[in-house]
C-alpha cells in the first residue's frame, strides 16, 4: 500500500528536496513516441491516426505525417515513460511502426 | 467497375462485387490467422518452413499463396540476388515470421529489456484487439449479397485499421522495404504474364492500397 508521503521526501533537508524534486520532473519528462517511415502505410492514414489517436490539429497532424515521411522518423509525444508506452502501444494497434524511448 | 468510400449522410458507402469482396474478406481472414493468439498453433511451424497447409479453404488458394509467403510471391518476383531463400533445414528454430515483427515490432531500439517487456505485456493483447478488429471488418463485408456497400462508422474505423494489416504482411511479402520499392517490383514484373502470381499479387496490393486510401480520406474529419 503505498503512503500518502514519499519517504525520501518526509526525511529529506529543504535543499536535497529541490533536487529531488528536480529529478523526479527530470525522470518524469524526457521520453518520447517515435513513428518510423515505412513503404506501406498511406500519408492520409498516418494523418487521419495522428487526428484520432491525439487529437491533432489536421495541420499539426499533417505536419508530423511529412515529418515521418521525409526524415524518416517523427516524435510524436512526449511525457513520462508509462504514458509514451501508451501511445506506442496505441500506435502500433493502428499498424504504425511506433517505438517509445528516452529523449537525450 | 469498383467504387472507392465515400461519406454519405454519415454512412461510409462504396461498391464491390463478388470477386472483390472475397479478395479483401479471403485475405482479412488469413491475418486474423497469422494474429490471433488463440490460433497460434506451434506444431504447424514444424513442417514446410512455417506456413500452415491445413488452414480453412475459404479464401482459394493463390490467397494462401500470397499471404502465407510460401515463397510464392517472393521468390517469383525476385529476379535479383537481393531474394535469398533461408535454409532452415537443420533444428534451428525457425525465426519469428517477419510480417509479424512488422506488426509487433520492436519497441524500444536502445533498451533490449525494455522491449522484452513492452512485449510481454502488450503482444498478446494487440493480438486480440487486431483480432477482433479483424472479425469486425470481415463481418461487416462477408454478410452483404450486393455490390454497394454501406457501413456505419465503427465498422468503416474498423475496415480501415484492418486494412492496414493486410498491407503490412502482403507488403512484407512483396518485400517492400523502401518507399518506392513498389514502382520498382511493378516494373520487374512488367513483362511477365499477367497471370504470373507476382503480377497478381502486386495488383491486389495496388487495389487494397486505393480502397485504403478512398476510406481514409472519408473518414479523416
Amino acid at each position: 500500500v503505498p503512503s500518502a508521503v514519499p519517504v525520501e521526501m518526509s526525511i529529506a533537508p529543504v535543499e536535497q528536496e529541490t533536487v529531488s524534486t528536480d529529478e523526479l520532473a527530470e525522470a518524469d519528462v524526457p521520453w518520447i513516441t517515435l513513428v518510423w517511415n515505412d513503404p506501406v502505410n498511406l500519408m492520409s492514414y498516418v494523418t487521419f491516426v495522428f487526428q484520432t489517436y491525439f487529437g491533432y490539429s489536421k495541420t499539426k497532424a499533417e505536419r508530423l505525417m511529412m515529418d515521418v515521411h521525409t526524415k524518416g522518423r517523427a516524435v510524436v509525444s512526449t511525457g513520462a515513460r508509462e504514458r509514451m508506452e501508451t501511445d506506442t502501444e496505441a500506435l502500433q494497434g493502428y499498424g504504425l511502426w511506433a517505438t517509445f524511448q528516452k529523449d537525450v | 467497375v469498383a467504387r472507392g468510400f465515400k461519406r454519405r449522410d454519415g454512412r461510409y458507402v462504396a461498391k464491390l462485387d463478388t470477386v472483390e469482396r472475397g479478395l479483401v474478406v479471403g485475405l482479412m481472414e488469413q491475418v486474423r490467422e497469422l494474429v490471433d493468439p488463440e490460433l497460434v498453433d506451434p506444431e504447424a511451424v514444424d513442417s514446410d518452413g512455417g506456413a500452415g497447409d491445413d488452414r480453412d479453404g475459404g479464401a482459394g488458394d493463390e490467397f494462401d499463396q500470397i499471404v502465407a509467403g510460401l515463397g510464392g510471391v517472393g521468390l517469383g518476383v525476385s529476379l535479383s540476388a537481393a531474394d535469398q531463400a533461408p535454409d532452415l533445414s537443420g533444428s534451428v528454430p525457425p525465426p519469428r515470421d517477419p510480417a509479424l515483427e512488422r506488426i509487433f515490432p520492436t519497441a524500444n531500439r536502445e533498451d533490449e529489456q525494455l522491449a522484452a517487456e513492452f512485449r510481454r505485456l502488450t503482444e498478446d493483447g494487440l493480438r486480440a484487439r487486431k483480432s477482433a478488429n479483424l472479425t469486425t471488418a470481415i463481418d461487416a463485408l462477408a454478410g452483404i449479397e450486393e455490390q454497394k456497400i454501406s457501413l456505419e462508422q465503427p465498422q468503416a474505423l474498423a475496415l480501415l485499421i484492418a486494412l492496414t494489416d493486410v498491407r503490412l504482411v502482403l507488403g512484407e511479402r512483396l518485400g517492400l522495404a523502401r518507399d518506392d520499392d513498389f514502382e520498382l517490383l511493378e516494373e520487374q514484373v512488367s513483362g511477365l504474364p499477367r497471370d504470373d502470381p507476382a503480377v497478381y499479387a502486386l495488383a491486389v496490393y495496388d487495389f487494397l492500397t486505393w480502397l485504403q486510401e478512398t476510406l481514409a480520406h472519408a473518414l479523416t474529419p
